[in-house]
């Protein structure tokens, strides 16, 4: 034992003087209790309201299918709420579930392809990233099993029909916690979970409440979808959708910016089209940049963007390989076709489905030129390009490469058999039809079907239902729907029958 | 017990706790200072060139003038029902290069935090498109023909108004699109959005005039200069008076060193050094924090923009018919544009022009203006104090793309122009930047002028658009190549 400097009596510290008296004692104790529970209590609620994971995955397919872009945290729909909705409003969707709005689920996973999920605040959420509009199912027939695809357009998805039916909901008078809160934990049980008693008396009413208010405005700066033509599954009028960003009254838009539906495109190797000239219109040199910019459909801000998610995925596109072509292909047929693409398609959509060289691949033609419907290029506006320059104000990557072009861009083919229906609003079902005069292309057919035609290559285009499930009618006299242009004998439109078959074959190989 | 060494402990405890006191209170101030008043000079690219300097340098109007950058950024996203349409600030017509951050004009510096003002380019850069389908061309020191000012200035005191601009909303807004420290947060909560909202909104009542239904829109291109100064510099009380001018180019400012020459549409002012001190004084809102670091700026841009030459006619001269039209030029024009008239006052009745401009100024508020800037310290020649006679004949270089005509702006083109009045437009749309190669002018009718311009009407108050009829009985040939020849200027 060391010596230790006893204090010596009558020399106590006046706290320890203090301590003798009883009823200090007693006050400190009286004190004490709130205090400790204070502490358990806010270290309960810290746990549970504080912490903030998404659901990671591994392998970055699965990342790109299920994975967080960052999105929950502004956009994110609760949980269960989402898993309830199509019960609560079934009225307000077209056929059973999400499926029905051609959403794709994989077998033992809770959400489609394209939605992730995220607990944040203390409550389960969900909300879609990139694979929503980039990854869909091929069949080889009707009685064939689905194959996914990933990177390739969703063309099944109706993202209009989703926002119509989230916004539908909300202002469904059973978007209440009486009517949510009680599906949302039947299904958490049936799933061998709970909602306890805090979740079901203030997390999830509130929950409901928020959501509910949160989609009523958005609801109300979307409500242009109400005014024109349905997209149909696998269009999206990507740059109205942009303003709503800002904010733009969208109502004292000019006629001709509104209504510029657009087919999604396929996203797969994206490392040789640095510095093409991106989007349809080709407003956009930067992939980077374009792809922070697709991310906003995902629900991010700047501030909530997950880069180091989204980066996993930028960086796996930049190499990732389109899906080879699984049905047979004639040798012979394929090289007569190879020589006339080298002749007629080359120069524009480059060497092969590899090569991208030639010298307008990746570049604006003039719309005269081109030919094809002109609502997507005007609804992209000056105005537009300007105030997205202001995006990411602050980050190293501010927005600096949007312009306003004046024509539509010449596109690698890379997969271009996964990519119909074809030209930038879809309004040609297959590559055949492609090289027909207009007025020999489908002036009606449907799309949404997932049935492969390798014939015309392209998804077969004139099944309006399968079983319950009906596809969209599209109407090529529809104001944003022209199957005009891409159309002359410099573009192929005048060769013969053999010749055109022949090259469709050849485009197989890409 | 008092000795002597415990009260010596005790004054030595007293002193260290004062110099804890002073260290944090010099901690404080230092920190007061970095995060409100340092002065971080702008990112390089912003002034590398002169054409830069002058399109996003600061001229140091962010000390008062400014708007805190995450507020500017923010308000057309909460208050885009305020502007006069879609497209955030664009609908104000400022001069926008894609890719840029902010319009032409617009400065962005940091002190203490970032801000936003302007300088000369907000009003004097002109917009051009050649073709429909082409995007615009900017120039330099050229009027700033699309751009509505008092759109601008109303959308600023309107949304200090709306009971929206508080706080919490901002503050909501303003996370969306920037992750701020939590100092900065607490900083724009409880100083920054309160102080702007007051600074804003003191400005309402000298900008009174521009809320009077009685007076009609100064529309895109224009503004009520003198008024401007009345209201904001010399502070008089608002009278009856309205005259917006067109906003004027003001590139080859040498053109004003011969002597007897007076700027402005009325000659109101003695020469280019004053007018851009009278000007930058507009734009900081205040006396300058350093008079020597001001009139450096000054100095530099009056060096600018004496130097800056007209813009070249863009497009094709035909050569042999503009030779001809010199020939007219110098038989009906020179006498007033191109020559020791030039430049100089002139009555009105020689003129016959809108008189209501003229009327907005007097020789009192020259006296009490050139009072208000000499009490700032700063020596100039300053305003002419001598009543107004009339309008100064102006000189015509880069005159193509100085559209409308007139000091009101109130006839589209040059060809308009050699109208007689009852010929000339009576309803055009301005602001719409596709240049009329026929005509010299923009266009000023159709749909997509109707759409981005601004209606002006010419028998509205101070929109008339008689007077000036000066070779309106030539013969079309002679016309047209008297407007050719006016491309070559």
């Amino acid at each position: 034992m060391n010596e230790s400097p006893m204090p010596a009596p009558g020399q106590d510290s006046w706290l320890a003087d203090l301590y003798r008296k009883r009823w200090i004692r007693v006050v400190m104790l009286v004190l004490a209790i709130p205090t400790v529970l204070a502490l358990v209590l806010g270290a309960y609620l810290w746990q549970r309201f504080g912490s903030d994971r998404a659901v990671e995955y591994t392998d970055v397919e699965e990342h790109f299918k299920y994975g967080s872009t960052g999105g929950e945290h502004v956009s994110g729909l609760p949980y269960w709420i989402f898993q309830a909705l199509p019960q609560v409003c079934a009225q307000h969707l077209p056929g059973k579930g999400y499926a029905s709005l051609g959403l794709i689920y994989e077998e033992g996973h809770d959400l489609p392809i394209g939605m992730s999920k995220r607990h944040h605040q203390g409550i389960d959420k969900t909300f879609l990233n990139c694979a929503v509009c980039h990854a869909s199912t091929v069949r080889e027939a009707a009685t064939s099993k689905p194959r996914v695809y990933l990177g390739m357009p969703a063309q099944q998805f109706d993202i209009m029909g989703f926002e119509k039916f989230l916004f539908a909901c909300a202002k469904d008078e059973k978007f209440s916690a009486d009517f949510v809160v009680p599906e949302a934990r039947r299904l958490a049980q049936a799933n061998g979970q709970d909602l306890d008693l805090l979740d079901r008396y203030l997390v999830y009413p509130v929950a409901v409440a928020l959501m509910r208010d949160r989609l009523l405005t958005i609801a109300g700066r979307f409500d242009f979808v109400y005014e024109t033509p349905d997209w149909g599954p696998g269009r999206v009028d990507t740059f109205n959708a942009a303003k709503v960003l800002f904010n733009f009254p969208m109502r004292d838009l000019p006629a001709h910016e509104k209504n510029g539906p657009a087919d999604f495109p396929s996203i797969w190797l994206q490392g040789p089209r640095k510095g093409m000239q991106l989007h349809w219109d080709g407003n956009n040199t930067m992939v980077e940049e374009r792809n922070k910019s697709a991310a906003f459909g995902t629900g991010t801000t700047p501030p909530t963007l997950d880069t180091a998610a989204v980066g996993r995925i930028e960086t796996w596109l930049l190499t990732r390989e389109p899906p080879k072509y699984p049905y047979p292909i004639d040798a012979a047929k394929s090289a007569r076709g190879g020589a006339l693409y080298k002749e007629y398609c080359s120069g524009c959509h480059g060497a092969s489905g590899r090569d991208f060289s030639g010298d307008y691949v990746g570049k604006v033609t003039a719309l005269p030129t081109i030919g094809t419907d002109r609502r997507r290029l005007d609804s992209y506006s000056y105005d537009l390009a300007v105030n997205q320059s202001a995006l990411y104000a602050g980050y190293p990557w501010r927005f600096a490469h949007f312009r306003k072009t004046f024509g539509y861009a010449n596109m690698p083919l890379d997969g271009i058999w996964l990519r119909g229906p074809f030209l930038h609003n879809g309004s040609v079902p297959t590559l055949r039809d492609l090289l027909e005069p207009e007025k020999k292309r489908p002036s009606v057919f449907y799309r949404g079907y997932d049935v492969y035609d390798p014939v015309k290559v392209g998804f077969v285009s004139n099944v309006p239902s399968e079983g319950d499930k009906h596809y969209f009618k599209f109407d090529t006299q529809v104001d944003g729907n022209s199957n005009a242009g891409h159309e002359g004998p410099s573009f192929g439109t005048a060769l013969g029958d053999p010749d055109k078959d022949a090259l469709v074959e050849f485009l197989k190989t890409f | 017990m008092h000795t002597a060494e415990t009260s010596g402990w005790r004054r030595g405890k007293i002193l260290g706790w004062l110099g804890v006191l002073l260290v944090l209170v010099a901690l404080g101030a230092f920190y007061g200072w970095y995060k409100f008043f340092r002065d971080v000079p702008q990112e390089s690219w912003m002034t590398e060139t002169p054409e830069m300097r002058f399109r996003y340098g600061s001229i140091g109007a962010e000390n008062d003038a400014g708007i805190p950058y995450w507020i500017f950024y923010v308000l057309p996203r909460m208050f885009p029902d305020k502007l006069p349409g879609p497209g955030g600030y664009a609908a104000l017509g400022v001069s926008w290069e894609q890719g840029r951050e902010l319009p032409i004009g617009f400065t962005k510096k940091t002190i203490g935090f970032p801000r936003v003002a302007n300088n000369c380019a907000g009003c004097h850069t002109t917009n051009y498109r050649a073709g429909p389908n082409e995007n615009p061309v900017f120039i330099n020191a050229g009027p700033g023909h699309t751009l509505n000012l008092e759109a601008f200035f109303r959308f600023l005191v309107d949304c200090a108004k709306d009971p929206r601009f508080n706080a919490d909303n901002l503050m909501r807004e303003i996370n969306l699109v920037t992750d701020l420290p939590w100092d900065e947060r607490l900083a724009y909560r409880f100083l920054i959005i309160p102080i702007t909202k007051k600074r804003l909104l003191e400005r309402e009542a000298q900008f009174a005039w521009i809320y009077r239904h009685d007076f009609p829109e100064w529309g895109r291109g224009r503004d009520d200069s003198m008024n401007l100064t009345k209201y904001f510099m010399i502070k008089v009380p608002m009278d009856n008076s309205f005259g917006p001018g067109d906003i004027p180019s003001i590139w080859n400012l040498k053109k004003y060193d011969q002597a007897g020459t007076t700027m402005n549409w009325s000659g109101d002012s003695h020469d280019s050094y004053s007018v851009i001190i009278d000007s930058a004084l507009g734009l900081l809102g205040a006396p300058p924090k350093s008079n020597a670091a001001f009139l450096e700026q000054v100095k530099w841009l009056q060096d600018y923009l004496r130097n800056a030459p007209p813009p070249k006619y863009p497009f094709a001269i035909d050569t042999a018919r503009a030779e001809a039209g010199k020939a007219v030029f110098d038989r009906h024009c020179a006498s007033c544009h191109a020559s020791d008239k030039t430049g100089r006052r002139m009555a009105l009745a020689a003129v016959g022009t809108d008189r209501e401009r003229m009327d907005t100024w007097s020789k009192d508020n020259a006296v009490a203006a050139n009072k208000v800037v000499s009490s700032m310290g700063i020596e100039r020649k300053g305003l002419v104090e001598t009543p107004l006679e009339g309008y100064n004949p102006p000189f015509l270089d880069g005159i193509w793309a100085r559209a409308p005509y007139l000091h009101n702006g109130s006839v589209p083109t040059l060809r308009d122009l050699l109208e007689p009045p009852a010929n000339r437009p009576k309803v055009f749309w301005r602001g719409y930047d596709l240049y009329d190669q026929a005509n010299l002018g923009f266009i000023t009718q159709g749909d997509e002028a109707k759409r981005i311009g601004t209606r002006f009407d010419t028998s509205e108050r101070a929109n008339g658009n008689g007077g000036h009829v000066f070779g309106v009985d030539l013969p079309k040939g002679e016309k047209d190549a008297l407007l050719e020849y006016l491309k070559t200027l």
